[in-house]
């Protein structure tokens, strides 16, 4: 019979299994949870508002489009934003997917976020992704597909989530010797783990069946030149907002590597020059500002 | 295809002296494939009850009942009448109800099976004679045999609701209510603090793409079933989001789908047998219709495909 004293060292296999099961209960962010709830609870929601409460959570816009083209509703025409999925299914719908999703799944809480702070990463998040939309719309890419640019921004370090959260302690360590060696934390997460949080957002994003430029923007961003290459031009965008937020410093998802060696590659792949982007600096933060005013609960008898 | 209305009023059961000439009955339709002796039924509002009390006459004699029951979707006018289908109380009754559920909500079985608990109904569900299966529906197209092709589309309602369209020997019936056009629901306002324009072009764009793909899910109809519960007037004045068509948004979706016979259903519990020819006479005029024959639905009206 096993020692139970004696701490068995955790393999890659296990690893894999442990993120695997985690995927299917993963939390929602607390910073996002009470608005979701309270305008999904409002009998007067508006459109406007249930579509940009649940595109402010990253885990929460994933699942409501994972639930939208799951075989749950099997829509012949997939549903890649949820604007189209509001219009197709209807409010009620959607406001129940993302009440069921939010409420169920965010008891994992603050817990869920050993290493990096819960709002840091809610805001770093939300940072790439109007980067990546703003870049877009530089790049002229018709304003209908802007929203997916965001989702993918938005979305792009979700594979952080469930490395964070089964292995906390190693996942200060990773931070730690990524910063003391002076490379990427992906980079430290691999040493450590095997697996890095690029790898894990692609199981998620194939478990939630999300799209696949998507898909590419969680597994490459960190090197798009190896994503597919009709996708290229996302996920490099996705790379650049990314870097851009790391160098601007709003919020963390735990890289402390703002000097990227990519990011005069990366200017060039998408095309554009680093003072178009740092024009975009007052863009960024007053549509984070915007979010977190509209993320505010409003206060109980004043609705 | 045989079809027969024992149910065409929305909302709720209106019997009275002013609903005797189109009837006060909810949802309910009785589509027959004589060759094939089959019978499916579309919806259990309280039309049922004397599609029931029919089939316990005429079916039952001649061996056990065997049909299908699609529900558009599971609001209470659409199947209220289920508990009250006699051949269900029947050994040997072998039932399939087919409908659309969303994430979260009841199954099927508990929405419609639900209605049999001491506090509603004298009758538990356990108690039924009958073998019931339960099948949640999707947009999708299904084989059903017998050379029958089933297609559904999800329509715009505040529930999920499908619309169903069937193919048997070239010909078409197909029902799409409760249902109204599918509209951009995002701002529009550029003036309005919360309009964003890529919310508002993509919510124009799947809109328009939604209402395209019912023309194409009505095409070629020899028979149409379209929600006609309001006049334009009273849609645009007050009626918007609630689920239901004009009679004006019907005639001219069933143009667009070269539809021979548009039948309006779903009607406005409020209206009386005199105001419901009034509209016939609106609507259903000759030089109104062109190609398409236009009416409204009455109770016990059949049809022959």
């Amino acid at each position: 019979m096993a020692n139970p004293m004696i701490e068995v060292p955790i393999t890659r296999e296990l690893r894999l299994k442990r993120i695997q099961d985690y995927i299917f209960r993963m939390p929602s962010l607390s910073t996002t949870v009470s608005k979701v709830v309270e305008i999904c609870n409002s009998p007067a929601t508006s459109p406007n508002d249930l579509n940009r409460v649940i595109s402010l959570d990253p885990v929460l816009t994933g699942r409501v489009l994972k639930l939208i083209n799951s075989a749950y509703y099997s829509l012949v025409n997939r549903a890649t934003s949820l604007t189209r999925a509001i219009v197709m299914l209807g409010l009620n719908t959607v406001k129940n997917l993302a009440l069921s999703t939010s409420v169920l799944e965010s008891l994992g809480g603050e817990e869920s976020f050993q290493a990096f702070s819960m709002d840091n990463f809610w805001m770093h998040s939300i940072c790439v992704g109007v980067t990546a939309k703003s870049l877009a719309a530089i790049k002229r890419v018709p304003i209908t597909d802007r929203e997916e640019y965001f989702v993918a921004g938005l979305l792009h370090d979700l594979g952080k989530i469930p490395l964070n959260n089964l292995f906390p302690e190693e996942y200060v360590h990773a931070m730690e010797w990524a910063e003391l060696q002076h490379v990427h934390l992906y980079q430290a997460e691999n040493s450590i783990f095997e697996v890095d949080h690029c790898m894990v957002g692609e199981m998620i994003a194939e478990k939630w069946v999300l799209s696949e430029t998507i898909t590419d923007s969680l597994f490459h961003h960190h090197k798009p030149v190896e994503s597919r290459e009709e996708n290229r031009q996302m996920v490099a965008i996705v790379a650049l907002a990314n870097t851009y937020a790391n160098f601007l410093e709003v919020g963390s998802s735990g890289d402390r590597f703002p000097e990227d060696p990519q990011a005069t590659h990366l200017l060039e792949q998408v095309g554009i020059s680093w003072s178009a982007l740092l024009d975009l600096r007052e863009t960024v933060l007053s549509e984070i500002e915007k979010a977190r005013i509209f993320l505010q609960l409003t206060p109980k008898g004043v609705a | 295809m045989k079809v027969k209305f024992w149910g065409v009023r929305g909302s709720i059961p209106c019997p009275g002296p002013y609903t005797i000439k189109y009837g006060g009955n909810t949802a309910c339709i009785e589509l027959r494939f004589v060759e094939s002796n089959r019978l499916i039924i579309i919806d259990a509002g309280s039309g049922i009850r004397e599609l029931g009390n029919y089939m316990m006459a005429n079916d039952l004699p001649g061996g056990p009942i065997k049909t299908e029951i699609f529900l558009t979707h599971t609001h209470w006018d659409h199947i209220m009448g289920f508990p009250f289908f006699t051949p269900s109380y029947v050994p040997g009754t072998k039932l399939k109800i087919y409908g659309p559920v969303s994430y979260e909500d009841n199954s099927l079985e508990d929405s419609v099976g639900g209605q049999l608990t001491y506090r509603y109904f004298p009758v538990r569900r356990t108690e039924l004679a009958s073998e019931i299966e339960y099948i949640n529906l999707k947009e999708d197209q299904f084989d059903l045999g017998d050379g029958i092709i089933l297609t559904t589309k999800y329509l715009n309602h505040p529930l999920l609701c499908l619309g169903y369209r069937f193919e048997y020997r070239d010909k078409v019936f197909c029902t799409a209510y409760d249902t109204e056009p599918f509209q951009n629901v995002f701002c529009t306002d550029i003036d309005d603090p919360s309009y964003n324009e890529a919310m508002s072009h993509e919510g124009d764009q799947a809109a328009r793409a939604e209402n395209q793909r019912v023309e194409k899910f009505t095409a070629g109809a020899d028979l149409l079933i379209y929600d006609a519960q309001y006049t334009q007037e009273e849609y645009e004045s007050s009626k918007i989001g609630w689920g239901h068509s004009s009679c004006e948004y019907a005639i001219a979706t069933a143009k667009q789908a070269g539809a021979k016979r548009l039948a309006l259903f779903h009607h406005e519990p409020l209206r009386t047998d005199d105001q419901m020819d009034e509209l016939t006479e609106k609507y259903c005029s000759r030089d109104h219709i062109g190609d398409t024959d236009i009416f409204f639905a009455r109770e016990g009206m059949e049809i022959e495909l």
